[in-house]
């Protein structure tokens, strides 16, 4: 397991070296001069050389990426151009935040997409697998972001169960954590855990069909631990693999949705990053977005080769 | 007379399926011609300019003025939905457009040239991919300014990574067709190549994907007007629509239902247009494939039938299993039942080994499932009974069932290597048993496992418990399921066809284990086998199954000194002697006739050299009192066959 952990995250070097250059050059090719940006209209020439010294902007584009990278490497991801705040300190500030909208929009989808796929993989064109499919064809169409101002609209205007708006660290109040990302989750999660579910449901239809389920109830085990240890094991396998992606697009939607429930999170940043044209912000959200991502396609990996032994190095 | 309602429901199955297609066909290109109409005629058919402020009349509900109200500013939300269509369908035509002309290009000519431009540029697309897809997005819109032409720009280059993989797929795949290279070998030049012999193939994935692009570019333009880096305000989009609706949820929140209900219909119509579009192209997506319903079960729908009434020549006292009158049907997908196993009865001694044979689709695999009640969903034990160890199965609930399979009675299936689970070792699938079933902890499990391994006689027996089934050979496989099989020293073991998967040197050595291990653990064993030499090598008794029934059952030798049945001579005749490998095999003609269309007398009749009209087409009984046979004229076959 070691080796494949190993293998993997050797493999994950080139693809983080390639996104850096493209992050890199991509915001180096920004049409406004961050020194004008910084200085404002009044600055004098000699504060424009100063400044431009200060960001190292005299020198050359290929010494400027080493430089930048060599300190990215190090957990240093440079200063804001706008409040001269640490980027790392500034994205470790609000990653917690939208690590939370991700984990549990997530949880929510693995744990309805697996539960609702057995179900209707057990009692194929039974409601439970109709609604799956009808799930899964709507979750293609509704935006994430509209189904988060339906629920706000419902439980948390209406009912009050929620709040509509914010977040509480978790640090500071568990219960309340979990009150403000709820909906949200929900929100984002619902399409996935649709998608989840058929793919669940055509592995485990799969997997039911086979020699050793039969073999496994003739030797009198219980249906239960039939079909929730030996069948939903094989049938996990090919379903790992849409979840690493499906994730990648969950963090990608929580960066929207953040927006409806008007959270502090990466999304916040990046859009003020993108309207104030903060370089360095923007670079350092995408590679610790690229790393959030590279993490999971490991851990997907991981629990890839614990699921399918012929997966394994041997 | 299963095949007369099956043919009357399937065409009225096929119009309902037709007709609900059609009409969701139908549905989706209306709202896609309304969004098209209400695009280009905008100007004329709303009711009020868009961009009016009325801020007297803000955030007013549905009214005779304001059909669907009016937002923070007092505009008409009917006008400025209309005016979204305008949007809508110039972001999708863009952002498609912008990824069509920059994917297919680029991953044409990577793809065709291969070599260091495809390997720097598949890495590019692949960094670009592991990044979600909207940061993608929203970096490139920091590059170019917020907007929707710009937004749109952004899109483009975004899911031109599909389509620049999409086209070098196909390049790949084509280049080393034989028409491509002879075009090169008469010297017709690679542009030249590229357009007239590799792009025509791209047309049909290229659609697909493009009907797939559309409703994610309308999506993602929603999103980032949303967020505010799309259209701009005042314009009205859907986007820039909800996000106002965001702002105002606790003061009027059917704002933000109009733009939703627009965005979901449309991308829906698209969605399932793309689907239709998807299944006419067809190009091996097989969505309109349809499992064909009667012909999967009717494999292991054969029939075995110990005709009922007699049951002599058991051993009584000693007896492990008695089956009596069995009946098993299996219903067809419209409902009807069919026979496929009728009226039998057999019975196993302790230690004794009782053979089933007969041709596949005779019954003898579905005897072994229903005895375990493991049939399926399809398949129903009727009638009859199973007495095993002196109770009837068939009345036990499914809990104390679930105590005697395992316990009781165990099976050890055809295929070795698709037995055994693949996802864990093959030790603890026999410690599970083990702890399960026998209540053992978990190293006196293991400890268990690995002596039943070594008993097995698999050398290195610790090791082994390690391994997966996937490491193991299809011999030592085996080894291994009928080690587990007789893990909690059953009283009966069904072998299902164990050693036809097998090397024939293997298979001598398994059926050696099965005598060895009878003779230490004293089990009966029901053997399922079309293989008469073996069936002849391990079995005490044998009964031949037809058609769902017994037609026959001696002791081993009787049998083939002295084979009653038409049908069992015609299975010994049929069955190979490594004397005379020379003249060709004598087969019975025709097939088993499947569960529904057994002839009415002896299901035999229609393949039988000795059918008599009259005599064989009335129900033949099983009869005999030593051994047993189904045939109106055994009498007579037997002289024949002495003279």
């Amino acid at each position: 397991m070691l080796r494949l952990i190993l293998q993997r995250l050797l493999a994950l070097v080139p693809l983080l070296f390639i996104v850096s250059v493209l992050t890199f050059s991509f915001t180096s090719l920004l049409p406004s001069d961050p020194v004008d940006l910084i200085i404002g209209d009044n600055g004098t020439q000699e504060q424009y050389e100063l400044v431009r010294e200060r960001l190292g902007m005299n020198q050359p584009v290929v010494v400027r990426y080493f430089q930048w990278l060599g300190k990215a490497v190090q957990g240093d991801l440079g200063t804001s151009f706008f409040n001269s705040v640490s980027v790392m300190g500034a994205v470790m500030q609000r990653l917690p935040v939208t690590l939370s909208l991700t984990a549990m929009s997530a949880l929510i989808a693995i744990l309805i997409g697996v539960a609702a796929g057995v179900a209707a993989a057990l009692r194929p064109q039974s409601w439970v697998d109709r609604f799956a499919t009808l799930g899964a064809t709507f979750g293609q169409a509704v935006p994430n972001f509209w189904f988060g101002l339906i629920l706000v609209a419902i439980f948390a205007v209406n009912l009050r169960w929620f709040p509509a708006t914010g977040f509480t660290p978790i640090t500071q109040s568990p219960w309340e954590w979990l009150r403000s990302v709820i909906l949200p989750s929900i929100a984002l999660g619902t399409a996935s855990s649709a998608a989840i579910a058929r793919q669940v449901r055509s592995a485990m239809v799969g997997v039911l069909q086979q020699d050793y389920i039969r073999a496994a109830r003739a030797q009198g085990l219980s249906a239960r631990r039939v079909i929730f240890k030996h069948a939903l094991t094989n049938a996990m396998v090919p379903v790992v693999a849409v979840l690493s992606f499906q994730i990648t697009v969950l963090l990608g939607g929580a960066l929207i949705v953040e927006q409806v429930f008007a959270i502090n999170g990466l999304g916040t940043l990046a859009i003020g990053a993108v309207r104030q044209q903060d370089i360095p912000m923007l670079q350092g959200l995408v590679l610790v977005m690229v790393g959030l991502v590279v993490v999971v396609q490991l851990a997907t990996d991981v629990v890839y080769g614990l699921l399918n032994p012929k997966a394994r190095p041997s | 007379m299963s095949a007369g309602p099956a043919t009357a429901t399937a065409p009225r199955r096929a119009r309902r399926r037709f007709g609900l297609a059609s009409l969701i066909t139908g549905v989706a290109t209306a709202v896609l011609l309304a969004l098209a109409f209400f695009a280009i005629f905008a100007d004329w058919v709303v009711p009020y300019d868009p961009l009016k402020q009325n801020l007297i009349q803000a955030l007013q509900g549905p009214s005779a003025a304001h059909w669907l109200g009016t937002d923070d500013l007092g505009r008409d939300v009917l006008s400025r939905l209309i005016y979204g269509c305008r949007i809508a369908v110039i972001a999708a035509a863009e952002g498609t457009s912008i990824a069509i002309l920059l994917g297919v290009p680029l991953g044409l000519f990577i793809g065709y040239r291969g070599g260091w431009w495809d390997w720097v540029v598949m890495r590019v697309v692949e960094a670009v991919v592991s990044i979600p897809g909207i940061m993608v997005a929203i970096v490139i819109i920091a590059l170019l300014g917020a907007g929707l032409h710009r937004a749109m720009i952004a899109l483009g280059i975004l899911f031109s990574t599909s389509f620049l993989r999409l086209a070098r797929g196909v390049v790949l795949a084509e280049r080393e067709e034989v028409y491509v290279r002879s075009a090169r070998v008469v010297g017709a030049s690679d542009g030249r190549i590229l357009l007239r012999h590799i792009f025509p193939n791209i047309a049909p994935p290229l659609i697909v994907q493009v009907t797939l692009t559309v409703g994610a570019v309308l999506l993602a333009e929603a999103g980032l007007s949303f967020i505010g880096l799309g259209v701009q305000p005042p314009q009205a989009s859907w986007g820039t629509m909800l996000n106002t609706a965001a702002a105002f949820m606790d003061l009027n929140w059917f704002l933000a239902i109009p733009p939703g209900i627009a965005i979901i219909v449309t991308v829906l119509s698209v969605n399932l247009l793309g689907d239709v579009l998807r299944d006419s192209i067809g190009r091996g997506i097989a969505v309109t494939a349809r499992p064909q319903a009667p012909a999967a079960q009717p494999a292991a729908a054969g029939a075995v039938s110990v005709a009922g009434g007699a049951a002599p020549c058991t051993h009584g006292k000693d007896e492990v299993l008695r089956v009596e009158g069995l009946h098993v049907m299996v219903s067809g997908r419209d409902g009807a039942e069919v026979p496929v196993i009728t009226d039998l009865s057999l019975g196993i001694a302790r230690g004794e080994t009782l053979g089933l044979v007969g041709e596949s689709g005779s019954g003898k695999t579905l005897t072994g499932l229903a005895i375990l009640g493991l049939t399926g969903a399809t398949v129903r034990t009727a009638s009859g009974s199973i007495v095993l160890n002196g109770r009837d199965l068939r009345r036990l609930p499914p809990r104390q069932l679930e105590k005697v399979r395992g316990n009781e009675v165990a099976m050890v299936f055809q295929d070795p290597t698709t037995s055994l689970n693949p996802a864990f070792t093959v030790g603890s699938q026999i410690a599970e048993v083990l702890r399960t079933k026998l209540g053992l902890g978990a190293k006196p499990a293991w400890e268990r496992a690995v002596e039943l391994i070594d008993r097995v006689g698999i050398p290195r027996p610790a090791e082994r418990a390690r391994a997966y089934p996937h490491e193991l050979s299809g011999g030592m496989a085996q080894r291994i399921a009928i080690a587990r099989a007789l893990s909690c020293n059953p009283s009966l073991l069904i072998a299902d066809e164990p050693t036809t998967a097998l090397d024939v040197t293997v298979q001598q050595e398994i059926l050696d284990l099965f005598r060895d291990l009878q003779d230490e653990f004293g089990m009966a064993i029901l053997f399922v086998t079309h293989d008469l030499a073996v069936a002849a090598d391990i079995c005490d008794r044998i009964s031949v199954m037809y058609a769902g029934e017994m037609v026959e059952m001696a002791g081993v030798n009787a049998l083939f000194s002295d084979p009653r049945h038409p049908y069992t001579r015609g299975l010994l005749s049929a069955m190979p002697h490594a004397a005379d490998r020379n003249p060709p095999l004598p087969t019975i003609r025709g097939n088993v006739p499947r569960p529904g269309s057994w002839p009415a007398g002896c299901r035999f009749s229609n393949r039988c050299d000795f059918y008599r009209p009259g005599a064989c087409d009335r129900l033949v009984p099983l009869t005999g009192s030593g051994r047993l046979v189904r045939c109106v004229r055994a009498g007579e076959i037997e002289l024949r066959a002495a003279s």
